[in-house]
């Protein structure tokens, strides 16, 4: 991707994942739970992997596409994602 | 609100009790033990005597009490829901006598009468070995003797051949054969000198495996000269006459089979869960189960003014017939299997899931297409007569009597066998009036009393019509050769007729029937737009890939009518039918049974009095 | 190691060597052949898998088929190995399924995740011709393995086991079973894992058989359940990493669910040749049916859904190796497509054999039996809509990239007698990225100088409904994305299906040019057009002769006995 530059705090993961999320679930990014499991709020285990995509195209960055398997929260995704991110300098 | 024409089929399935009650012979466990056993399901059939139903074979004239082949039409298909092996196995006796009802002198066919009523199975042998559907081509000869005929030869794939008392042969009694070179002989196999005939061993089969397909071989079998049925040289087209009789009740069967297996997969739809929810709320599943109701429905329309012409427009079921008997069956051999993918591999289990009912059902129905006059002979009646069809469709030409066909409400005229004719003078009436019924369904809608939507439907029918018309008008009849578009065309002929059938259906019953239990499906003609829908999805597919919405919000309005008469033990039907599953009548609310609807009071004294006479043969 | 002598008109083969199943099962009508159809057709009717049958594969050494060339079998090649089973389901679906899938399922997510022991116990397992069974089903649950029930609960040194499968293939008399087992109370896609059940070793007071189950279709098939009440398991039978089921699970059925579709044309092969050998026979108003128009027409198309069966199955198998990274998306397109072109071919060639369709005995009986057996193995292993559902989420992702700008395949994809790299069954993708470099194809050749005129306008038609189908899928509303989407991704997803199918056939052409029928541009263009129609694009009127061209090829290939797929082969008998 061309040099955009991306606010990759961990608050502005989190609110774009929420955001991602909300849009799958046709839910108001108000009701998505952080905390809560993925699979629990609806998001099932090859539906998550969509949103590997999604991670991959926003950030420019090749993630495993179970990336939500190993982090299934939004809190937990996007913590891992800060990392990822954080140590690409 | 009442339709008398369900009285003789609720009269049998109630009769019968709750096929989910193992404990009764007639339960759908009794039946798939049967045919696994390959068992002729003889305690069922004696069954349907002690109900009365031969009586209901044989035209009152004759001394039964056939009087409405509607009513017939339902009867078959609430037996073949049931059991198609039952169907077969006793209605076989309906297609045995048939040819006397069509073509014997009246003395002859009060004699068949006397033997249907004293419950004798007669069976009709037209097929051989080596001929199929090439009837002409048969072998089997009578050969006069003076005093009655000699008969030789092998008829097989016969149903009840072996069962029946009596058979009705189709003999070639010219030896230069042609059209006028068969004779129907009806033999009383129990007065044949022994050793003169062999019934040939039961033919092991994909489904119906109860069912007493075989055959019957004679040698130098005589027959007395009164075995003749009609003129000699007459058979075949006694056979034509008759079959179009017969193949309207073949679509009767279809409709039943579907009906059962949607029934199970609602059962297993609403019951299980998938990804957390009930199937039958996730929409890929949902969709499935609303495209085979819409199916039920149109092959529903199709067959009922199929019956109902056999009385108003007899002349024109040359093509009717062929339309109902091609049609509902080829749409059900879809349907089936595409019901089978909800239930996954369940839909393969034998005894478990349901009884292993199923795969019973799915293997059964494949037969309607075969017999009674396969796919291909349908089309082929329909294709040959092409001309006719387009003259009629572009003069426009509408027999009298197609108000009594599509009115529901209205008394029907009796039978008339002289009106029958190998080939229709009018065209089709149903499919020509099209153009008409298209403009009536406009003005509605200006008038704001339809649906717009029902409009753009309605019009984007007539084009598509009045386009398959110019093509069929193109085709040159060719005898022998058929060519596979012609096929085609006479497949999209049925199409037509369909979505005709419908519109007349909706456009004169829609008063009558907004009230009862059926009416939320007339409401805004909600189940016309869905089978609109379907059916012109089928004459014109898809171009490309279509805008960004799902247009099937025409199926999925009629879920909740769909699960209210399964819920309720429903047939699925534009009109209201208990099955035994509801339980006896007593929660029918009586006001309503009581209170006529408005033209119920033109409705045919007859039919309240078929109802009548079943409460008495029910004692 | 015993071999089993079988009393096959065929010799065995050796390991190692390139043995010719077809021509080892002998003549199919030959009544004395122990695997001849009539054997075939009373083994169905008794509900026996065909005892004979079961030994000639044994003797044929049937299982090395499954196991890696690495680990001492034959397995190198995924296209070959659904040619091979071909030869079986040509034969007896019931043998295919009941001696062969079921045990290639089980095994395959042991070659994909297991330890180097317990791939070497499982291979040694199946070369002396032992039985895995692939215990995943649970009728609850069905398809939906997220929440498959029977537990293990790991108890210091090994697992306790509780729980039911149900309805799986073979495992009444399994010596292995690859178990798919919950691990982790909670809702998730870490929470099962694989066990590897050694079941000789197993107490037996802890587990129960079920009885049988008895179906319509490949009626033979052991379809058996298990109960395990508090079983003993040890902890190194877990194959992979704890919790990595539903991983294992992703990429070994994209190798299984690849290649069964080809394994299945065998199946109507053989209805096709039944209904030819009627129409040919039978005579019907005077003539032959064969030479009644609407016959032949069914007949030539019935050979085309063969054909276009075979580009898609071949070239996914081929994908395999070549495209590792792109199979999730594949496998799961042909098998949709594929078991429902076959399906659609079979009811239509029953028509052309009418009444001779429905008997269970005579010279066409095969025909019901394998009617009844395509249905089964149309339902088994992932049906339509889980194979659809598959495909639905990766829908937007391709619309956006893939299908724009995606890199033509290598021209090994196509070339049939191009050797292939190893399967590297790890190295699978579990979502292809947005990446489609199949329907690549239809674009490069178009782009390429000197393509002929009437095959480009056809290719046309499929990259303009490409081009309309990124349109839709890109705007897909999100609820249409997931497992609950509407009917419309559905249809989609078989848009795009017959999609590929057209880019396979292209590519199988255009790239065997050597080969004296595929190289042939009739068949290509009556192929390409029967696809266009299907999705109701208009192919334009077909070149005149071209159906009598197709019928001749079909002749000459029955009378001299040759198969109707890709492979053209001769057959025994």
């Amino acid at each position: 991707m061309s040099g955009t530059i991306q606010d990759t705090s961990v608050e502005a993961i989190r609110t774009w994942l929420v955001g991602r999320i909300a849009f799958y679930l046709q839910r108001s990014a108000e009701e998505i739970d952080a905390d809560a499991p993925l699979v629990e709020i609806g998001l099932d285990s090859v539906y998550a992997m969509t949103l590997s995509g999604d991670v991959e195209e926003r950030f420019d960055l090749e993630v495993e596409p179970t990336m939500a398997w190993d982090h299934p929260t939004v809190n937990a995704l996007a913590g891992y994602l800060h990392g990822l991110l954080g140590s690409r300098g | 609100m009442r339709y008398p024409a369900f009285a003789l089929a609720e009269h049998l399935d109630h009769g019968l009790g709750d096929p989910r009650d193992p404990a009764r012979p007639a339960s759908f466990a009794r039946c798939v033990a049967l045919d696994s056993r390959e068992e002729f399901p003889a305690e069922i059939c004696a069954e349907l005597d002690r109900l009365g139903l031969p009586r209901f074979y044989v035209p009152a004239e004759y001394g039964g009490e056939l009087r409405s082949y509607e009513e017939l039409l339902h009867a078959v298909r609430i037996l073949a829901r049931r059991d198609l092996t039952v169907a077969i196995g006793h209605g076989k006796t309906y297609l045995g006598a048939v040819s006397a009802w069509v073509g014997a002198t009246p003395e002859q066919a009060r004699r068949v009468g006397a033997e249907v009523l004293a419950g004798s199975v007669i069976s009709l042998a037209l097929t051989e070995r080596e001929h199929g559907s090439d009837l002409l081509a048969g072998e089997v000869s009578a050969v006069p003797t003076g005093d009655g005929y000699r008969v030789d030869g092998e008829k097989w794939l016969i149903n009840n051949a072996s069962r029946g008392d009596l058979v009705c042969v189709l003999a070639r009694t010219e030896p230069a054969g042609g059209t006028r070179g068969f004779s129907l002989l009806l033999v009383d196999k129990r007065r044949l000198a022994p050793g003169t005939f062999r019934c040939l061993p039961k033919e092991r089969t994909h489904g119906v495996r109860g069912a007493d397909i075989s055959g019957i071989a004679f040698t130098g079998a005589e027959v007395p000269a009164e075995a003749l049925l009609g003129a000699t040289g007459a058979g075949p087209e006694i056979v034509l006459k008759s079959v179009q009789l017969t193949r309207t009740m073949c679509a009767a069967m279809s409709l039943g089979l579907a009906d059962q297996a949607l029934r199970l997969v609602l059962d297993f739809a609403t019951g299980h869960r998938l990804y957390d929810r009930p199937l039958v709320d996730l929409p890929h599943a949902n969709r499935t189960l609303t495209e085979a109701y819409v199916d039920l429905l149109i092959g529903e329309a199709t067959s009922v003014l199929t019956a109902r012409g056999i009385h108003a427009t007899p002349g024109e079921l040359s093509v009717t017939s062929a339309v109902a008997k091609y049609l509902v069956p080829t749409m059900m051999d879809r349907t089936i299997p595409r019901l089978g993918q909800v239930l996954g591999a369940r839909a393969l289990l034998t005894e478990d899931h349901a009884d292993g009912l199923f795969q019973k059902i799915e293997r059964d129905h494949r037969i309607v297409g075969i017999f009674d006059g396969n796919t291909l002979v349908n089309l082929n009646t329909l294709v040959n007569q092409f001309p006719g069809l387009v003259r009629g469709y572009r003069r426009g030409v509408v027999d009298p009597g197609l108000v009594d066909t599509v009115e529901l409400a209205r008394p029907l005229p009796d039978f008339d066998r002289s009106r029958l004719a190998l080939l229709s003078r009018t065209g089709c009436s149903v499919v020509q009036h099209l153009p008409a019924a298209v403009a009536e369904v406009l003005e509605l809608v200006d008038a704001g009393i339809a649906p717009p939507a029902l409009a753009v439907q309605a019009e984007t029918l007539a084009g598509l019509v009045d386009g398959l018309h110019e093509r069929m008008a193109a085709y040159r009849p060719q005898p022998r050769q058929v060519p596979a578009e012609a096929f085609g065309m006479a497949g999209e002929y049925a199409l037509a007729f369909a979505a005709a059938a419908c519109l007349h259906l909706w456009l004169r019953n829609r008063h009558w029937l907004s009230d009862g239990p059926t009416a939320p499906l007339w409401a805004d003609a909600r189940w016309l737009r869905a089978c609109l829908h379907r059916l012109i999805g089928q004459l014109r597919p898809a171009t490309a890939t279509g805008s960004g919405s799902d247009d099937g919000e025409d199926y999925d309005r009629l879920l909740p009518d769909l699960r209210a008469q399964h819920h309720e033990g429903r047939l699925f039907s534009l009109l209201p039918a208990r099955l035994a599953e509801a339980g006896a009548q007593h929660s029918e609310s009586p006001s309503r049974l009581a209170e006529p609807a408005p033209q119920a009071s033109e409705s045919p004294a007859r039919s309240a009095g078929t109802a009548a006479q079943l409460s008495e043969v029910a004692r | 190691m015993t071999v089993d002598t079988a009393p096959v008109p065929g010799t065995a083969p050796a390991l190692g060597s390139e043995p010719d199943l077809e021509a080892y099962l002998g003549d199919p009508h030959d009544p004395a052949n122990p695997v001849g159809y009539p054997a075939v057709l009373a083994a169905d009717e008794r509900g026996e898998l065909l005892a004979e049958g079961e030994r000639a594969l044994d003797g044929y050494g049937l299982n090395a088929e499954f196991v890696p060339r690495a680990l001492g079998g034959r397995f190198d090649r995924a296209d070959r190995l659904a040619q091979v089973l071909r030869a079986v389901f040509r034969r007896d679906t019931t043998l295919g399924v009941g001696y062969g899938v079921t045990t290639f399922i089980a095994a395959t997510p042991v070659w994909t995740s297991g330890t180097a022991e317990q791939r070497r116990w499982m291979a040694d397992l199946l070369l002396r011709h032992g039985k895995a069974s692939a215990g995943y089903n649970e009728l609850a649950h069905g398809t939906d393995f997220g929440r498959a029930a029977l537990q293990a609960r790991l108890d210091g040194d090994h697992f306790v086991v509780t729980g039911r499968k149900e309805m799986v293939g073979n495992l009444s008399r399994a010596d292995a079973v690859t178990l798919f087992a919950r691990t982790d109370d909670r809702l998730g896609s870490r929470s099962h894992s694989h066990l590897l059940l050694d079941m000789a070793a197993l107490p037996a007071a802890h587990r129960r058989h079920l009885r049988r189950y008895h179906t319509a279709g490949v009626r033979g098939v052991l379809l058996g359940g298990l109960e395990f009440t508090d079983c003993p398991v040890p902890a190194d039978a877990v194959v992979g990493d704890l919790g990595s089921a539903m991983e294992t699970v992703l990429r070994a059925f994209q190798v299984t669910r690849g290649v069964l579709p080809g394994m299945a044309v065998g199946i109507v092969d053989t209805q096709l040749r039944t209904v030819l050998r009627f129409a040919l026979d039978r005579r019907l108003y005077g003539m032959p049916v064969a030479e009644l128009p609407h016959a032949r027409a069914t007949l030539v198309d019935g050979f085309l859904d063969l054909l276009i069966s075979d580009c898609l199955a071949t070239v996914v198998a081929r994908a395999l190796h070549v495209l590792p990274e792109q199979t999730s998306v594949y496998s799961a397109a042909v098998k949709y497509l594929v078991p429902k072109l076959l399906q659609e071919a079979a009811h239509r060639l029953s028509v052309v054999l009418g009444a001779r369709s429905y008997l269970r005995d005579g010279p066409y009986a095969i025909f019901q039996k394998n009617l009844r057996d395509l249905l089964a193995a149309t339902l088994t292993h992932a049906s339509a809509a889980v194979c659809q559902a598959t495909i639905i989420p990766q829908l937007p992702r391709l619309a956006q990239q893939g299908w724009r700008s995606s890199p033509p395949p290598p021209p090994a994809l196509f070339r049939l007698a191009d050797p292939l790299p190893p399967l590297d069954f790890a190295g699978l993708g579990l979502s292809a990225r947005g990446m489609d470099s199949l329907t690549a194809t239809l674009r490069e050749y178009l782009a390429g100088p000197g393509n002929d005129p009437a095959v480009a306008r056809l290719c046309g038609l499929f990259t303009a409904e490409l081009d309309r189908l990124a349109e839709v899928c890109a705007e897909l509303p999100p609820r249409d994305r997931t497992v609950i989407a509407g009917r419309r991704s559905f249809d989609l997803t078989d848009r795009y299906a017959t999609v590929l199918a057209a880019a396979a056939c292209l590519g199988v052409w255009w790239h065997n040019q050597d080969d004296p029928f595929l190289r042939d541009t009739p068949w290509l263009l009556a192929a390409l057009s029967r696809l266009a129609g299907r999705l109701g694009l208009d192919p334009g009127a077909a070149p005149d002769g071209l159906e009598r061209h197709l019928f001749i090829e079909l002749l000459e290939r029955h009378e001299e006995n040759r198969g109707f797929d890709l492979v053209n082969r001769h057959l025994a008998g």
